[in-house]
């Protein structure tokens, strides 16, 4: 089993604290899209709508590392420090981030950590919206909505997680494989 | 309270109510932890930024569970609206009386986590204000050249990857010079207790919660 070691930390560490500004950047998206779905009966969609956002550290250090539980202390720790910086959502960050987390190692480890490419990032997208989904299902009362509206809420998470942590991602990584900066092995 | 006590503490109570709705139970273990706060000297401003931050979201859930879900169940609204305010004031009770540094020794000492992660994260953690700098000067450094690199450009996350890559190997270096190996066993500059008041303190804290919770 390929072990992740000090300059890994450190680099995933420094991968986490890059999107922990971009995470404490997007609450304020995360707020007016509130504002404005609120009096129509969507406000807990906007959590849905930047999903995506919040769950790009983990496919990045996944991709960069490629070893396991890369892919998981890549967005836990950016939770963490998203928790210590600014605490907008307290403790259910850190347990978001654990849910993300091991959504996204759970695509990686579907492929048995042999294969990096654009699919491996849609599997990750697909299993941590499936895990964070189930979660928040019970935690934000997604349960309570008509039935409608569970697969609306839900297909949502998903189209932003695909447009986020996998094709965005993937263009951050492009130009990364281009520099070289990626072992390609 | 010992860090890593604590951190465990709330992470189980956070998620037995993230699957128990009970309004009652958040409303007491809203008190309890205003009440631990004031006693680590919660300031009036930090008071006023946990009744605030969260306030948009919780109106939200509560809006779309009361007015627009099938059933208009209030009980159930007012329940989320305030799992959220435990979420946040039980975060604060770890956030504002525990600095990070003091965790991530907590967690190496008391519960034996691996020294390479907490000196590779602590490392790290430093660089943070440089880091937030240098994602700023990357963002200037585009525009003098005429291009703008917006939140929404791979491009700035190409280039701040690329520092962080850079300085990993950097600190990595700079550590191994300093005599650090990732699997000798290390002495203790700043032990961090684990006392039997501790354990007593959280398991006590434990018990009473689940009454409260499932019984309430």
């Amino acid at each position: 089993m390929k072990t992740i070691h000090l300059q890994e930390i450190i680099l995933i560490t420094l991968i986490g604290i890059i999107f922990g500004f971009i995470y404490i950047a997007s609450d304020t998206i995360y707020n007016i899209l509130t504002l404005v779905l609120t009096p129509i009966g969507y406000g807990p969609l906007a959590n849905d709508l930047t999903m995506g956002i919040w769950c790009m550290a983990g496919p990045l250090a996944g991709f960069l590392i490629k070893k396991p539980g890369a892919a998981f202390l890549g967005e836990f720790l950016s939770s963490c420090i998203e928790t210590f910086i600014m605490a907008e959502w307290g403790i259910a960050n850190l347990i978001s981030g654990f849910m993300q987390g091991i959504g996204n190692e759970l695509g990686f480890a579907l492929t048995g950590y042999r294969y990096y490419n654009t699919f491996t990032l849609f599997l990750s997208a697909t299993t941590t919206a499936i895990v964070t989904y189930l979660y928040d299902f019970f935690k934000n009362g997604y349960n309570y909505f008509s039935t409608f509206n569970i697969w609306f809420y839900f297909l949502t998470r998903w189209s932003s997680m695909v447009l986020f942590s996998c094709l965005f991602v993937k263009l951050i990584i492009n130009l990364l494989e281009k520099a070289h900066v990626i072992n390609q092995d | 309270m010992n860090p890593s006590l604590k951190l465990i503490l709330i992470l189980i109570i956070s998620l037995e109510i993230s699957f128990k709705p009970n309004l009652w139970a958040n409303l007491i273990l809203i008190g309890g932890a205003l009440i631990y706060l004031i006693f680590h000297h919660l300031s009036w401003r930090e008071f006023l930024l946990i009744l605030f931050f969260p306030l948009l979201g919780a109106i939200a859930i509560f809006s779309a569970l009361y007015f627009f879900a099938p059933d208009h169940n209030l009980i159930y609204a007012w329940t989320l609206f305030t799992r959220l305010y435990v979420f946040v004031f039980l975060g604060a009770c770890l956030t504002l009386t525990t600095t990070a540094g003091k965790l991530a020794r907590s967690l190496e000492q008391n519960l034996h986590l691996p020294s390479k992660f907490t000196y590779g994260c602590l490392a790290a953690l430093n660089l943070l204000p440089k880091m937030k700098a240098e994602v700023i000067r990357i963002h200037y450094a585009a525009q003098m050249r005429g291009t703008s690199l917006s939140f929404w450009s791979p491009r700035l996350y190409f280039k701040a990857t690329l520092v962080a890559l850079a300085w990993a190997e950097n600190i990595n270096q700079g550590m191994l010079a300093h005599g650090y190996r990732e699997n000798a066993s290390r002495s203790i500059i700043k032990p961090i207790l684990l006392t039997k008041k501790d354990w007593l303190l959280f398991l006590g804290v434990l018990i009473l919660v689940q009454p409260i919770l499932f019984i309430l």
